[in-house]
């Protein structure tokens, strides 16, 4: 194809020296350049990837949504029950998949390290924002979906709203960091804690009201942060729903605030562990 | 040059701890081609590592005011699924080469590789000769003070290892080498300095031809 080039003069004119940069600058571009290949190895998986990435959450979503309304009636809580379940559902799967991904970023990344700017904590900020663009774009494909066809899709406190889902994020950030360090140091309890957030779909209330839930063991469920979020969440989109009693922004900004300084902690500690090819 | 202090490094393994270079100290002089020689597992990786600053010691400090590339050719960080044009821009916003001078690295890692408009497939569907090539050729398009050179030098059939020595011996003029090898001639060839890794401790042969001695007693 290409002509045999004389390696002298065309080319080593290309090359150009480097300015030099500062910490901040080189985080900046290995955390952009790091979503950018995020985002396309999550693409280019399948054919039309970028279709797929987003149908397929949105089918999760609408076909759980319209099950259970079929199942379960119309309204719940005075709204009606896809937009009851599509409001508490999508933030709690972003959060899952976060931590979930989180988890696996380090397997999935540790050739990356070989570049000495490129660090464990780079990949998995890289992995929270792609999925949270993602989860963002899906979210309000089903919005937009819902209200063409006559759901009253306002969000009531929209700040409030905002606030709490970047909360639930730092949370669900600092769960998967310690999850990713402790798969790290236990590869073998990887599938337990996949199993885990399997039953954390119900009693974090995603599918009925907290209120559902039997009020024996509230104590127990009220430990559980995500039902706080879900229910915190709900309680600032839908005007009429009051969360159950002991919901609390306040228990879940001191998990995240504890959850953050023994990620960031042990991170710290084990950095050198992490990078090193040797192990793991 | 390289100034190592107090260097310690282990690495964890699950039959306990082991040490690869303890309480390290010495000095590498500026302006030489470092020759890295040992036998197999005593470290000479590990020590291009930390001097490439891919890897960190668990203590002591590694000073050099040089620039250090990724191991030339080096294949592991690229992306199966993403085109030979994106790995490399990839590549080239890590080290800060934005706009035109990232399509300027495309365009010479294109030519360079000879692998034309398969630049725009996936770098799975390459064939591993191609992918070695683009590794080779992304080496190249930067510039740095020092490359970190671990066993592979040649790559492709002949014509193309001609090329690539040509390149190579031009990026001497004004860069260095450090260069992990168990070939005796390519150290003479190309090192004037010889650091010999032997039970966690490293010894600096100024005259490669006594390193080169040393090694084979």
């Amino acid at each position: 194809m290409n002509s045999p080039v004389c390696p002298g003069a065309p080319l080593c004119c290309a090359v150009n020296i480097l300015k030099p940069r500062s910490s901040f600058q080189i985080q900046k571009s290995v955390i952009f350049a790091l979503v950018l290949r995020e985002a396309r190895a999550r693409f280019g998986e399948r054919r039309m990837g970028a279709v797929w990435t987003l149908v397929e959450p949105v089918c999760h979503l609408l076909i759980f949504t319209l099950l259970f309304s079929l199942i379960r009636g119309r309204t719940v809580a005075g709204v009606e029950y896809p937009v009851f379940v599509l409001v508490g559902m999508a933030p709690f799967l972003l959060y899952r998949n976060t931590a979930l991904r989180l988890m696996d970023s380090l397997r999935e990344n540790r050739s990356l390290f070989a570049y000495k700017q490129i660090k464990p904590l780079d990949t998995y900020v890289a992995r929270v924002l792609v999925e949270t663009c993602l989860s963002a774009t899906v979210y309000s494909i089903l919005v937009f979906g819902f209200a063409w066809f006559g759901f009253d899709m306002a969000v009531s406190n929209p700040l409030q709203w905002l606030i709490t889902l970047a909360l639930g994020l730092l949370f669900a950030f600092g769960l998967g960091m310690i999850l990713a360090l402790a798969t790290h140091a236990l590869p073998s309890i990887k599938p337990v804690i996949r199993m885990a957030f399997f039953p954390l779909y119900f009693i974090s209330g995603v599918l009925v009201p907290a209120s559902y839930l039997p009020q024996a063991m509230m104590p127990l469920l009220l430990l559980n942060p995500f039902l706080h979020l879900v229910e915190l969440i709900r309680a600032e989109v839908l005007p009429h729903y009051t969360p159950v009693d002991g919901v609390s922004e306040m228990y879940v900004i001191t998990l995240t605030v504890i959850l953050l300084f023994i990620a960031l902690g042990s991170y710290r500690a084990r950095r050198l562990h992490l990078i090193s090819t040797k192990n793991g | 040059m390289f100034e190592l202090k107090n260097v310690t490094k282990s690495y964890l393994t699950p039959k306990g701890r082991r040490y690869v270079f303890r309480n390290l100290s010495l000095s590498i002089p500026p302006g030489k081609n470092i020759g890295l020689i040992g036998r197999n597992g005593a470290g000479k990786s590990t020590l291009m590592r930390l001097l490439g600053g891919a890897d960190i010691p668990d203590s002591g400090s590694i000073v050099t005011d040089k620039s250090i590339s990724w191991p030339v050719g080096l294949s592991g960080g690229f992306q199966g699924s993403m085109t030979g044009r994106d790995n490399i821009k990839f590549v080239s916003r890590i080290y800060g080469a934005e706009g035109e001078a990232m399509r300027e690295k495309v365009r010479y890692v294109q030519e360079f590789a000879e692998i034309g408009d398969w630049i725009d497939e996936p770098i799975k569907t390459y064939s591993s000769g191609m992918r070695s090539r683009v590794a080779f050729g992304l080496s190249m398009a930067f510039d740095f003070d020092y490359y970190l050179i671990d066993e592979v030098m040649s790559v492709g059939d002949a014509q193309f290892k001609r090329k690539c020595a040509e390149v190579f011996q031009e990026k001497l003029q004004q860069s260095k080498v450090v260069l992990v090898t168990h070939t005796m001639p390519e150290v003479e060839k190309l090192c004037d300095i010889v650091l010999l890794v032997r039970d966690g401790g490293i010894q600096i042969y100024e005259d490669v031809a006594e390193g080169i001695k040393a090694y084979n007693t």
